[in-house]
Order: C-alpha cells, then sequence, then structure tokens
C-alpha cells in the first residue's frame, strides 16, 4: 500500500509542478498585456518624433527626451487645470463625505418613518442612467446662472449626489459597530451628533479612507461632467485639458502621451499605496451589493 | 408607568426627527437633484424646447419622429446593442477565466491581481488617446507585433479603430482593458466558497473542471449578475471611448445612443428631443434589466432555502 502511494506521489507533483508552470506562463502572459501598454506610453513620451514612425524598430527611446514633459507641460497651461482638478476634486470629497455619512448613520442607527422606503429609493437610483436627470438639472443650472462655474460639479456632491453607493457602503460598516458603545454613550448623556462624530466616524476610518479613494478616483478622472458644465477654458479640469491637447497636438503621440502620464501617475500612486483598502472597497460593492 | 410610555414615545418622536434631519442632505438632494428633474425631463420630453423660448407641448411628437422617421436614431441604437451584446459577454468570460486562474492558490496571487486591476485607475481620456496610439494602422504597437501575422496569411494590416466594420469591435476590444475590475468582484466571491465543499467532491474524485463547473461557477452567478447589471448600465451609456479616439465615426459606425443624445442636448440645445431620448434610454435599461432579473430566478444561485 504505501509502496504503491510512494510511487503514485512522485508522479502527482511531477504533475503538479507542470500545471503550475503552465498556469504560471499564462498569468504572466495577461500580466504583460494588462501592464505593457503603460511602458509603452513612457517609451513613447521620451522618443523623438522621428522615432515614433519607426514604430518597434525604435523599441527603447535611444536619447530619453526628459523635455517632453517639460513642452507638455508648458504648451497648455498644465499647472490651472492641475489647479482647478484639485479644487473639483477637494470639494467633491469634502462633500461626499459629509452627505454619505450623515444620511448612512441615519440609515443604520436611526428609526425613523419611512427609513426602509428611503433606502429602497436610493438603491434604485443607482440604475437610472444619468442623462434621464441630466437635461433639467442641465436648464436649471443655466437658469441660476450656474453653467461655466464649477458649481455644477461640487454642490450636488454636499447633497448626496453619486453617493448611492457610498451611502451604502457605510451604512453596513456602520451596522458592524457594536451598538453597546453607542447605548452607553446614550446612558452617560451624549446626543446622536456626539455619537456620530465621535463614536462612529472614528471607528469607521477604513471605510471613510475607502470612500474618499473612490471619490478621489472618480473626480479626478471624471470627463463627462465637466466636459457638459465647464464652458470656460478657465476652469477646466485635467481630463478636459487632456482632450484640449489632443485637438491640438493630434499627431504628436510623444508629447500626448507625457501628458497623459502626468494625468494618470497620481491615480497610480494612490492606487499603490492604498490597495487594500481599495481591493476591499470594490469586494464589498460586488458581492454584498 | 404611563409616565414611562410617555418618555418612550417623545424619544420615539425625537429620534424621528433626528433621523430625517441625518438624512435631510441626501433627502434634500434626492429631491432637487434628483426627483425633481426626472419628473422635469419626463414633462419636457413631450415638449419643444431650445432654451430660448418657452417649452411648447407637442405631445407624441418627439417620441414619433424618433421612432419612426430618425434613420439616426435606429442606427446609434443598433450600434449599442451591438456594443452591449459583445462587450458583455466576453467581459464576463474572459473576467471570470481569469479569477478562476488566479483561484488555484497561485504564488504571487496579489501582485497578478494588482496588475490586472491596474488599467482601472487610468482616466478614460488618458486611457483612449493611449490606445489611439497602440491601434495606430501605420507605426501602432499592435500593428507591429502583429506584422509577422500579415505577412503570413498576406493581408493587409487592419485599421481597427478607423476601418468601419472594425471599428466598434475595437473599442469593445479596448474596454476589456479594464477587465480586471469585475475579476476582482468574482475573485473575492470565489475566495468565500467554503473549503469543505471542495474537499468533499475531491473525496468523490471529482477533477478541476467538475470542481468548477459544478461548484465554484453556479456559487458564483450572484457576482456574476451583478456584473451583468452594471455592464448593462454602463454599456447603454457609452459614450467617451467614442468622443475621444473616433468622433463617432467613421461613418457614424461607433456613433453610440448616449452620443447622438450629447449632440442633440448640446450642440442642437434640443432639449425636448434629447429628453424623449433619455426616457426612451431608461424604458430600454429597465426592460433589459427586467429580463435579466426574470432569468436570474432560474440561473442565480441564492443558497439552499431560497
Amino acid at each position: 500500500m504505501t509502496e504503491a502511494l510512494g510511487r503514485v506521489l512522485p508522479g502527482l507533483r511531477h504533475r503538479r509542478r507542470i500545471r503550475n508552470a503552465l498556469l504560471h506562463l499564462v498569468l504572466l502572459t495577461a500580466s504583460v498585456a494588462f501592464t505593457f501598454p503603460f511602458l509603452w506610453m513612457l517609451f513613447t513620451a521620451l522618443k523623438t518624433p522621428a522615432e515614433l514612425l519607426q514604430g518597434t524598430a525604435a523599441f527603447f527611446p535611444s536619447v530619453p527626451q526628459w523635455s517632453n514633459f517639460v513642452t507638455a507641460v508648458t504648451v497648455i497651461p498644465f499647472f490651472m487645470y492641475l489647479m482647478n482638478s484639485l479644487i473639483v476634486v477637494v470639494l467633491v470629497m469634502l462633500g461626499t463625505l459629509f452627505s454619505a455619512t450623515t444620511a448612512a448613520y441615519a440609515f443604520a442607527r436611526l428609526e425613523w418613518r419611512g427609513r426602509d422606503v428611503w433606502f429602497v429609493v436610493m438603491l434604485a437610483t443607482l440604475m437610472i442612467p444619468i442623462q434621464v436627470i441630466l437635461i433639467p438639472t442641465y436648464i436649471l443650472y443655466a437658469h441660476i446662472g450656474w453653467l461655466g462655474t464649477r458649481l455644477p460639479l461640487i454642490v450636488p456632491a454636499f447633497f448626496g449626489g453619486g453617493a448611492a453607493f457610498y451611502i451604502f457602503m457605510l451604512r453596513q460598516f456602520f451596522k458592524g459597530i457594536p451598538k453597546e458603545l453607542s447605548e452607553s454613550a446614550i446612558i452617560d448623556g451624549a446626543n446622536h451628533f456626539q455619537i456620530f462624530g465621535r463614536i462612529m466616524l472614528p471607528l469607521s476610518k477604513p471605510a471613510l479612507i475607502t470612500v474618499m479613494l473612490f471619490t478621489f478616483m472618480g473626480a479626478w478622472n471624471d470627463f463627462f461632467g465637466p466636459l457638459i458644465f465647464l464652458s470656460n477654458p478657465d476652469h477646466w479640469t485635467l481630463a478636459l485639458g487632456l482632450r484640449a491637447f489632443q485637438l491640438q497636438f493630434g499627431g504628436r503621440f510623444d508629447l500626448m502621451m507625457a501628458a497623459a502620464i502626468l494625468m494618470v501617475i497620481p491615480t497610480l500612486l494612490i492606487f499603490f499605496f492604498a490597495q487594500k483598502s481599495f481591493i476591499e472597497g470594490i469586494t464589498f460593492t460586488g458581492i454584498k451589493g | 408607568m404611563k409616565k414611562r410610555a410617555q418618555t418612550l414615545s417623545r424619544m420615539k418622536r425625537q429620534e424621528n426627527l433626528i433621523g430625517y434631519l441625518f438624512a435631510s442632505p441626501w433627502i434634500t438632494g434626492l429631491i432637487l437633484l434628483g426627483a425633481f428633474p426626472f419628473l422635469a425631463s419626463f414633462y419636457i420630453s413631450f415638449t419643444n424646447y431650445n432654451m430660448l423660448s418657452f417649452p411648447r407641448f407637442i405631445g407624441l411628437t418627439n417620441y414619433r419622429i424618433l421612432l419612426s422617421s430618425d434613420t439616426i436614431f435606429w442606427r446609434s441604437l443598433g450600434n449599442t446593442f451591438y456594443h452591449v451584446s459583445i462587450a458583455i459577454p466576453l467581459g464576463i468570460v474572459l473576467g471570470v477565466g481569469l479569477a478562476l486562474l488566479l483561484n488555484n492558490k497561485v504564488y504571487g496571487m496579489s501582485v497578478y491581481r494588482t496588475m490586472f486591476y491596474l488599467p482601472n485607475v487610468v482616466s478614460i481620456v488618458a486611457m483612449a488617446l493611449m490606445w489611439l496610439w497602440l491601434f495606430q494602422p501605420s507605426f501602432g504597437l499592435i500593428n507591429e507585433v502583429l506584422s509577422p501575422v500579415y505577412r503570413l496569411l498576406d493581408i493587409e494590416p487592419l485599421r481597427w479603430h478607423q476601418d468601419a466594420r472594425l471599428a466598434k469591435f475595437s473599442l469593445i476590444l479596448m474596454g476589456l482593458w479594464a477587465v480586471g475590475g469585475p475579476m476582482v468582484i468574482y475573485l473575492a466571491q470565489m475566495q468565500d466558497i467554503p473549503n469543505a465543499l471542495y474537499e468533499s467532491a475531491e473525496i468523490d474524485g471529482a477533477s478541476w473542471v467538475r470542481k468548477t463547473v459544478s461548484i465554484t461557477l453556479p456559487l458564483m452567478t450572484p457576482s456574476i449578475f451583478f456584473n451583468f447589471i452594471m455592464g448593462l448600465i454602463g454599456g447603454f451609456q457609452v459614450f467617451t471611448i467614442a468622443y475621444i479616439m473616433t468622433s463617432g465615426g467613421p461613418g457614424r459606425a461607433t456613433y453610440y445612443y448616449a452620443y447622438y443624445l450629447f449632440d442633440t442636448m448640446i450642440s442642437d440645445q434640443n432639449m425636448g428631443m434629447a429628453s424623449a431620448m433619455a426616457w426612451i434610454l431608461l424604458v430600454l435599461v429597465l426592460i433589459v434589466t427586467m429580463i435579466a432579473l426574470r432569468l436570474n430566478r432560474y440561473v442565480v444561485y441564492l443558497g439552499e432555502e431560497s
């Protein structure tokens, strides 16, 4: 019996090793397909226009043209776009944190009439294509003189605009915090505002960070909102700036890739440093949603 | 006793008030920036309104024009259906496939996962510009890599997004680059499956294929369904990639529904017509979702009880 096992096991181990090697081969190939475009972007950004026309014959830039990055930020008002992006992003983050945490607390910890109906309504808003509400809001903003300002991108965030996912996520997180904590605080004479501010929020840091990361990515990368509402070039964000760059220098892929890299770097860095929060957030919305 | 009941009901009333207070920013937004525009766009869809004069009620005219005599409407709708019906199944197959590979307790799983997810954090404008360069027919990377194949088959290099027959598919191909997003969800759900199930299957001598088909895939149907619905809602609104890469061309080949809606709204300022298009879109999304929910009952595994 043991003898037979001894003959079978090395064979099994051998087969497993081959299988593992094949698996890694497939996964490595896929990894290259997913990540090589980033490298190619960088190579392109460092090439001369002449090298661009040689395709892979000039695979690496012979002399890295770091000046392409300088050109990219000077031919367009890059830093103005960057400032504009930051203004919108920071305010949207603040607004979303405010409106999402308050609503989530109401849904998770308070009894109020109609709560469950409102909750279903909130989930239903996830299904509605934005175009349906976009047109009247556009008309509304035109009438109150907000078109051409940043307000249509920022103000809705303070009123839960686009926050349904985050409200849901935070509600689940709040529900996971032991009720005894807030009950003993109530006995000690704390009101709901104190419980919210001194117990729930400090204990929810991981969830708050996830919400901030996702709002950052969303607002930083948003193209459609700025395209509709930011008619004044002085308010353009990086996403619109990059589009303007394309319209102006469409053939210069070296410069275009340099500008694109500058816009992508912050999101890549944030993702690398906060991977865990990211992956948890994504899987949360996907599985428990 | 009576006094206690009174305090209790007072506390209840108070909590009711506080509940509404906490929810009020969101509820205000929902009413002013959600419900009101929602109803308003329904009304506007029955009017002729160009933002300069007062909206004029014209009944079903907008809908009639769109459905009966607007060839661009049907063309853009067809393009969108093409996009959705190919991009979603391909995305699911690829996403689930990659997740299955990563679910094998492979060494370095989280590194692979990170690399697959990476494209998802890239701005869609930057991504579109990058693919414009990769697809570039004369010296773009993709055709350079494929050039031996072209020579072997003795065919002209493909012109990808510049070829009317291939443009939609090129954009779908590019969208698959972001398949790591759904994949992360699939993988998480796979890892939630109790090991005991696999162990007892192994005792019965089940192979990897058998375990995948009989255990993994059925238990993953909820996340597949979630991504399917999200893919539908997003897919019907595809706009930016076409706007940046092809301007809807060549020859309207990538002129999607949301693109036509955008032009009707922003360029033509024809708010009545654009609202009618938005409502047709909403109804379409709802119908398709309903059908999916119906099928869901037969396909999605919801645990022993249900």
